[in-house]
């Protein structure tokens, strides 16, 4: 009794230094778990510069509200955007309206000015080397008499032959958004749009921030529709999806959590007449739950949010420990001391205890950082909740603080009754039954890793987020061309080498174009061709210059002036110059820069795809081929691949588990052993097949379930394989009051909407049904195991 | 991504069409035909040449159809202008093409030109200050852009006119002067020739 309390102090003490170093953590240091999946990848393959690439265009979205207001016409469409915008307009601390100045539009160009001599658009680059001097005399003589000559930038002595103007032309090609009116115009499917960007001021996942913009965002389409009646809104923004998925939380939360507890609660007041079994379970996990994270961050120095929800949902069968003293103590005589009925039951606890920590360590042995996180986290989360299990209640449960409540006292007459394997024909054919049905499943059972499942956004935002890519020809934020080079220099030549290849593909329509810095800064050496062949071609002496002023009666000093004129906005643009420049604003997140990787500065850009279509990903891919510094990113696919090893990897983990965990038991066990595994094992095959039988194909989220059964299963099993002298049907009823607790909170995540959950949470109803269906066949009545041998 | 959108802008400067101007009285002098063919004389005075450009040749406005600018001298050159491209050809051959689904600025172009040679002066309210006096028959009318983008890409312009507009003059920030004045106005079925037809 001294040495219990002595332990439960201890073991307070400890506690103690736990809660404290966790307030530490959360309210002192504020740590915020990382969310970005690809850091879950093995560090090797890791890359400073795609990752800050990744920001890089993460980021420039993140925070923006993008809007198109339409209308069938362009004044109907004017009023719409007008009352949208007035409803927003006194909230402008919460959402900014990105407003673009007169000044912005007049000015973008005027300050490229004196560079025009350089910036030669890619079909008039071809024409100038084709073309004879008699073109380009004809080409100016149309500009100058035309009175409506289409594009024209400046006086016609600025750009007599129009290459500037062709030029920003070109560069205007890049999106579909004009300024019309002082407000950006975009036209589509029949409708003219205004689009509205807004900047969201505080985080998109700031659960404040979602409860105030969305409500407003809904009221402004209301005005403008009022205003418009056939107006059409169509809203995005990273918010948007993040409200989405959290509005779905809590209203699962609301359902599925609040029936959960409910059931949890009913379930041991009639098995205890009392809630503080509840109490005492949760104190449990709770522990585990705070020590792990405590070490594991000491350990570690950070934590991977699918870390954290799986090692928490893993530390669930922490709850099988609590639940198996209590049930003891239900069943066993009132006046037998707490502390002598653990003492009995410490040999099955310790062992199930070691099953799971030894079978969690497997996970530890993969190269994945977050498969190796999940792996320390769950074992000292098991650990930490064993610990207070055996340290605190003892103390906090007395032989008469329980009674036994309706369930217990029926319950257990199942038990008899139930049947057992054995080697009669009815055992063994119902066996080849399952079986014949399991390789049934198996047969039909796929696999499908690609994030985009996963994807649990309403339909309505998707099919908005689609139209309004398609109207604004947005280019793709997740797949794209990483280039890098030891200058800025080479990483605009490489650009451009690429550009070459993506001409191409934009000519047989697998992209719709490009967006890259080299096609506003070309690199110096592009500059340096250019010059020398507009220099070459129009400027020279006798060239078209010289016969344009013969043609409209100028004398031969004209030419010499107008070269003269033109040279003088020939300075060689420079990449840092132009980043200064308004023009640059749109496409600043394209450039990373200088960035230092482990010492060595590496300058690195993007180029961005329009009109990608998934069909033509691998001749993309293909395109980054051989070209030095070139290469093509593909996010959706990165993080699908990062889901598929880790899938494949657990799946392996499991299977060697089991044999890990067969070994671990075997010193007790010998002939038995394999009765403890075969509830679980069978549950698990089952429940593939059962997967199979519903077309779900098989991803990372299904496996990490089967792993968490095989936690809860080899507890039932070792509770039903462990000597029950001590009462009758407690190892039964932990059993059953353990798997109902699992399928009440793990099981029941089959009905969220969110598609991993789901898969988690079917598996685990599914699995821990049938283990706790299973695990009474595979035990041995009472007479047999002391009349006949072992079966095996 | 977003950002991109915010700051390009168009070549042409922006245009539109909506909210009449108060000059009513200039509205009703003019006629409005559904054809309406003529002759035009163009001057050019361009910024760093001592000599005026001068060109002559016809030009028709056809509702609905769109407009067809052809210069015949000093060599022949077409614009061709409808509702959703621009098409300039030098004799045969096509020297520039701009649709609406490359150029979405196409179809606003269009209209305001459709509305400059037409004297349409409600459509041009919206882009423009217009200010116009009336003496007799005749009126006269200065359009000021209302942006600072579409005043750097076609600076001020004035018309003048009775029934039809007579006169066009384009002064640009640039130095460059245009000065276009139109004769032997036609309107009707017959205005159009038969080779403008097969043009439009």
């Amino acid at each position: 009794m001294i040495t219990q309390r002595r332990l439960a102090l201890a073991w307070a003490f400890i506690v103690c230094l736990l809660v404290g170093h966790n307030a530490w953590l959360w309210l002192g240091q504020r740590i915020v778990p990382d969310t970005d999946i690809l850091a879950l990848l093995p560090l090797e393959k890791r890359d400073p510069v795609l990752q800050q690439s990744f920001t890089h265009m993460v980021d420039s979205a993140q925070q923006r509200v993008v809007v198109l207001v339409g209308a069938k016409d362009w004044p109907g469409a004017g009023r719409a955007a007008d009352a949208y915008r007035k409803v927003l307009a006194p909230h402008g601390a919460l959402l900014a309206f990105d407003a673009m100045s007169d000044d912005t539009q007049a000015g973008w160009l005027a300050s490229l000015q004196p560079h025009a001599l350089l910036l030669v658009g890619a079909v008039q680059e071809r024409q100038l080397r084709e073309q004879p001097a008699a073109y380009w005399k004809d080409d100016a003589l149309a500009r100058l008499y035309n009175a409506f000559s289409g594009p024209k930038l400046g006086s016609f002595r600025d750009d007599p032959f129009g290459l500037f103007a062709g030029w920003a032309q070109e560069r205007a090609g890049e999106t579909p958004v004009r300024p019309r009116d002082g407000r950006l115009f975009v036209a589509g499917e029949g409708r003219e749009y205004v689009l509205l960007t807004y900047t969201l001021k505080a985080s998109a996942f700031s659960l404040g921030a979602q409860d105030a913009v969305v409500p407003l965002l809904a009221q402004a389409a209301d005005a403008a529709r009022g205003a418009a009646p056939d107006a059409d809104i169509i809203t995005a923004g990273v918010m948007l999806h993040a409200a989405a998925a959290g509005r779905q939380a809590s209203s699962e939360i609301h359902t599925i959590g609040v029936g959960s507890l409910v059931g949890i609660i009913l379930l041991t007041w009639l098995t205890f007449r009392s809630v503080k079994p509840i109490g005492l379970t949760l104190l449990a996990i709770g522990i585990g739950f705070l020590g792990a994270l405590s070490v594991c961050w000491l350990l570690f120095g950070q934590i991977h949010l699918l870390t954290l929800v799986f090692g928490a949902s893993l530390i669930g069968v922490a709850q099988d420990y609590g639940i198996y003293f209590l049930c003891h103590r239900l069943r066993a005589d009132p006046a037998l001391g707490s502390t002598a009925l653990l003492r009995r039951l410490l040999p099955g606890l310790s062992l199930s205890l070691l099953a799971a920590v030894v079978g969690y360590m497997g996970l530890a042995l993969s190269p994945f950082p977050g498969l190796r996180h999940m792996a320390v986290f769950s074992a000292l989360g098991l650990v930490f909740a064993w610990l207070t299990v055996v340290c605190w209640f003892p103390g906090l449960i007395s032989g008469r603080t329980l009674r036994a409540g309706w369930l217990a006292q029926h319950y257990g007459k199942l038990i008899p009754r139930w049947p057992r394997v054995s080697a009669q024909p009815k055992s063994i054919g119902l066996a080849l039954l399952l079986g014949a049905m399991a390789i049934g499943g198996w047969l039909q059972l796929t696999t499908n890793d690609d994030i985009r499942s996963l994807q649990s956004s309403p339909p309505e935002l998707i099919r908005d987020q689609i139209k309004l890519s398609k109207l604004l020809d947005a280019p793709s934020p997740v797949q794209y061309f990483l280039v890098r080079g030891a200058s800025s220099e080479e990483v605009l030549q490489r650009e451009e080498a690429l550009k070459r290849r993506l001409d191409g593909l934009v000519a047989q329509q697998h992209i719709a174009g490009y967006q890259a810095l080299s096609n506003w800064v070309p690199s110096a050496r592009a500059q340096a061709e250019r010059r020398a062949l507009v220099e070459a071609r129009l400027l020279a002496t006798g060239g078209p210059l010289a016969l344009l002023a013969q043609e409209i009666g100028e004398d031969p000093q004209w030419a010499v002036d107008t070269a003269a004129y033109l040279r003088a906005n020939a300075r060689p643009l420079v990449i840092d110059d132009f980043m200064r420049t308004p023009a640059a604003e749109p496409w600043r997140h394209l450039w990373l820069g200088a960035v230092d990787v482990g010492g060595v500065r590496t300058h690195a850009s993007i180029v961005a795809l329009r009109g990608l279509r998934y069909a033509s990903l691998p001749l993309l891919a293909g395109a980054a081929q051989n070209l030095d510094g070139v290469q093509w990113v593909d996010k959706v696919g990165g993080i699908s691949a990062v889901l598929g090893s880790y899938r494949a990897t657990m799946g392996w983990v499991v299977l060697a588990a089991y044999g890990v965990v067969f070994a671990v038991l075997f010193p007790r066990y010998r002939g038995r052993t394999w009765r403890v595994l075969a509830p679980t094992a069978a549950a698990s095959v089952l429940t593939l097949a059962v997967l199979g039988y519903a077309g779900q194909p098989l991803q990372l989220f299904h496996v990490l379930a089967l792993m968490l059964l095989l936690g809860v299963g080899v507890d039932y099993g070792i509770f039903m394989q462990e000597d029950d002298s001590v009462g009758d049907d407690a190892p039964w009823l932990a059993v059953g009051l353990s798997a109902a607790s699992t399928i009440l909170s793990f099981g029941l995540l089959a009905l969220s909407g969110t598609p991993a959950l789901r898969a988690f949470g079917l598996t685990m109803l599914v699995g821990a049904a049938l283990v706790w269906l299973f695990a009474p066949c595979f035990s041995v009545s009472k007479d047999s195991k002391h009349a006949t041998p072992d079966l095996v | 991504m977003n950002k991109i959108l915010l700051s390009l802008v168009l070549i042409f400067g922006a245009m539109s069409a909506h909210a009449a101007a108060p000059i009513a009285q200039i509205q009703a002098m003019l006629a409005k035909p559904d054809q309406l063919c003529g002759r035009f004389d163009q001057t050019k005075r361009l910024a760093g040449m001592k000599k005026p450009l001068v060109s002559t040749g016809r030009f028709c406005v056809v509702a609905g159809k769109g407009v067809l600018w052809r210069t015949l001298k000093p060599f022949p050159n077409t614009l061709r202008l409808k509702r959703d491209e621009i098409i300039h050809m030098q004799g045969d051959r096509v020297a520039m093409r701009l649709d609406a689904s490359q150029e979405p600025t196409v179809r606003m172009i269009n209209g305001v030109l459709f509305s400059l040679l037409g004297g349409d002066l409600g459509q041009l309210g919206s882009l423009f200050e217009v200010n116009g006096s009336v003496t007799g028959q005749t009126w006269k009318v200065d359009l000021k852009a209302r942006s600072a983008a579409l005043a750097r890409a076609v600076g001020a312009i004035s018309l003048e006119g009775g029934a039809y507009v007579r006169a066009i003059q384009m002064n640009e920030e640039s130095g460059d002067k245009t000065d276009i004045v139109f004769t032997d106005i036609k309107t009707g079925p017959g205005a159009v020739l038969p080779e403008e037809a097969a043009q439009l």
